[in-house]
């Protein structure tokens, strides 16, 4: 799916927007080409680098599976320069779209094992392709547990989605936020607290985490307490990017680059990296 | 087959009747950069090293991706693919041996820079080998390193006596040996020799890379990094530093450009994303990742240092850092 020139994005138009929260929004892509909207696909985990012209690129996962892929669709959250432009596109408007770049969560490793889904804040834009692909492959999986943390009952993403995957089989949903209020009847706490308090059974199951780096850090080190060994955690790392190729070279942790040799990573590949995420 | 050159002048104004020719060119009392020449006279062969290196000639130092257009309902993206024959004359073996370390990057892992190999393809390099090394030099640290070292190069040229000696290292370089043969003789003589007291200095590569395995935390960087001022001016003369980033320019709503720009690592916002998070925030960190991206991660990945030896970071650091001693004494 790459042109020859590794740097010039396909056209794509923004065809539906959603509000999320104050400040995440949830956009629709549609590739002017017919071809591409037939043949482009990715692997859940897998991101994107999107170009508001005339503003610049950033990077995004993709928020739905390969398994739903009529519209490529990504969830922002409003926190830079790039950022805040899209949150002011409107239907119709045009952006490009280079990609699909890095690894996925490897599924096909996964076997029949039980998942469970540990996402912080944005994170959960790129557990949901995950999650929705496990759903849409269900004969292969055991249980799923979904926990998700935000920072406030305000900031939680995906409200229909969530009661979708609380509705089904098998599924087990647990949502927290650092502040709660009045109404919020869901648990409070950050996540690696809540974590503890669940003692999700480490035995036969997969632990899949993304969320922000300080997040990530004390989840694994939660999931270590609770007798997951580090094969069975996957998470993504996440660093700064410009180019997605492994050559503009500042997401390197170590001697790997983020970009192609992640986003990824089993805890076992993080214990040998350098301390520099 | 070795060949000779006895009139270099009369080649170069040939060729460049026919190419775009690059040399060192003197433009102050001090300053020797690399520029365009309309006659072997411009050349200036008095400079061991330019100031900068020979580098921007294939990769810019910025240069524009693609046009953006936007019409009413749509945006057109222009690329520009019109290069020109290139020769580069008068590089040093070390600025060359910087672009084949620069092959390997800009063609790894699937993704090949069209933007670069446009120019590298359409470029010969004509280099000439090195006499007296400067105190900065150490190019014969390096596995593939030395004042006479062809790599990068497609005809490397040494003076001896008043001859130019030839080693044809490519087929580009055969290819102008045969367009403009009446410029170069035939010899079966072994002429060639090695003056040894123009060897400069040598590290030991293999006992620094053993010695940076183990040295992430070393308490060693806390304070090796303090007189560097992170200006980033290492990064800029080095033949091999190819970090850059990406960025827009809006002329106004119907027309910009994207931009590919040199960056450096010794930069806080580098690594600095959306939202203030940085992992590289300590100016120590900095330091270090540059050490460690030429002299461990790079030979992890690729089996040799991202260091061609040229000595500029050493003889342009503001500070006075000499990444030679910085890596000798790595604890």
């Amino acid at each position: 799916m790459q042109n020859t020139n590794i740097y010039l994005p396909h056209i794509a138009k923004v065809v539906e927007i959603k509000e999320e929260t104050q400040d995440v929004k949830s956009f629709r892509f549609e590739f002017v080409e017919l071809k591409l909207r037939e043949n482009f696909t990715w692997k859940a985990g897998q991101f994107l680098i999107l170009s508001i012209f005339g503003v610049g690129e950033a990077v995004f996962t993709f928020a739905n599976p390969q398994t739903r892929k009529e519209f490529v669709e990504c969830s922002i959250r409003k926190v830079g320069l790039v950022t805040e432009a899209i949150h002011e596109l409107e239907v119709g408007d045009t952006v490009g779209i280079r990609g699909p770049y890095g690894n996925w969560f490897p599924f096909e490793e996964f076997g029949s094992k039980n998942l469970l889904f540990v996402a912080g804040g944005i994170g959960i834009a790129a557990l949901r392709s995950s999650i929705e692909y496990s759903m849409d492959t269900r004969n292969d999986y055991g249980k799923i547990t979904i926990l998700y943390g935000a920072r406030s009952p305000m900031d939680i993403c995906y409200k229909d989605k969530i009661v979708e995957w609380q509705n089904s089989d098998n599924v087990e949903v647990a949502l927290t936020v650092d502040r709660g209020n009045d109404e919020w009847k869901h648990r409070v706490g950050l996540i690696p607290t809540i974590l503890k308090e669940m003692n999700p059974a480490a035995e036969n199951t997969v632990a899949i985490i993304c969320g922000p780096p300080i997040m990530i850090k004390f989840t694994l080190k939660a999931l270590s307490e609770l007798g997951f060994t580090n094969d069975n955690i996957v998470t993504t790392l996440e660093m700064k990017m410009k180019c997605g190729l492994g050559k503009c070279g500042r997401c390197n942790i170590g001697n790997i680059y983020v970009c192609k040799d992640g986003p990824v990573f089993s805890y076992e590949q993080i214990e040998g990296l350098p301390d520099e995420y | 087959m070795q060949y000779t050159i006895n009139n270099l002048k009369v080649l170069i104004d040939e060729l460049i009747k026919n190419y775009l020719v690059y040399s060192p060119k003197r433009v102050n009392k001090t300053t020797t950069l690399y520029g365009s020449i309309a006659s072997f006279s411009e050349y200036d062969s008095e400079v061991l090293l330019t100031n900068t290196t020979a580098k921007g000639l294939i990769y810019s130092q910025s240069e524009r991706l693609f046009d953006i257009k936007k019409r009413a309902d749509a945006v057109g993206l222009i690329e520009e693919d019109m290069v020109k024959k290139t020769i580069i004359f008068g590089c040093r073996p070390c600025d060359a041996r910087g672009f084949s370390l620069l092959d390997t990057l800009f063609d790894w892992d699937n993704y090949r820079d069209e933007y670069y190999f446009r120019k590298r393809d359409n470029t010969a390099v004509i280099s000439i080998s090195c006499g007296q090394p400067e105190t900065t030099c150490f190019c014969t640290s390096f596995k593939d390193g030395g004042p006479d070292s062809t790599v990068g190069s497609d005809l490397l040229l040494t003076l001896i006596k008043d001859i130019y000696l030839v080693d044809v290292v490519t087929d580009k370089g055969k290819k102008i040996v045969e367009d403009y043969q009446s410029y170069f003789y035939q010899t079966t003589e072994d002429i060639a020799e090695k003056n040894e007291n123009r060897m400069p200095e040598k590290i030991n590569m293999g006992v620094i890379k053993q010695r940076l395995d183990d040295s992430f935390e070393s308490p060693y960087w806390d304070t090796v990094h303090l007189p560097c001022l992170k200006c980033g001016v290492c990064t800029f003369v080095c033949p091999t530093c190819y970090c850059f980033d990406i960025t827009e320019k809006e002329f106004d709503y119907t027309c910009g450009e994207r931009n590919r720009t040199w960056d450096t690592c010794m930069s806080e916002i580098f690594t600095r994303m959306a939202g203030g998070a940085n992992p590289r925030l300590d100016p120590k960190r900095r330091f270090r990742q540059r050490m460690m991206h030429k002299f461990k991660y790079h030979v992890d990945n690729f089996n040799e240092e991202l260091c061609t030896g040229c000595g500029r970071c050493i003889k342009y650091c503001p500070a006075g850092v000499d990444v030679r001693k910085v890596l000798e004494e790595v604890k």
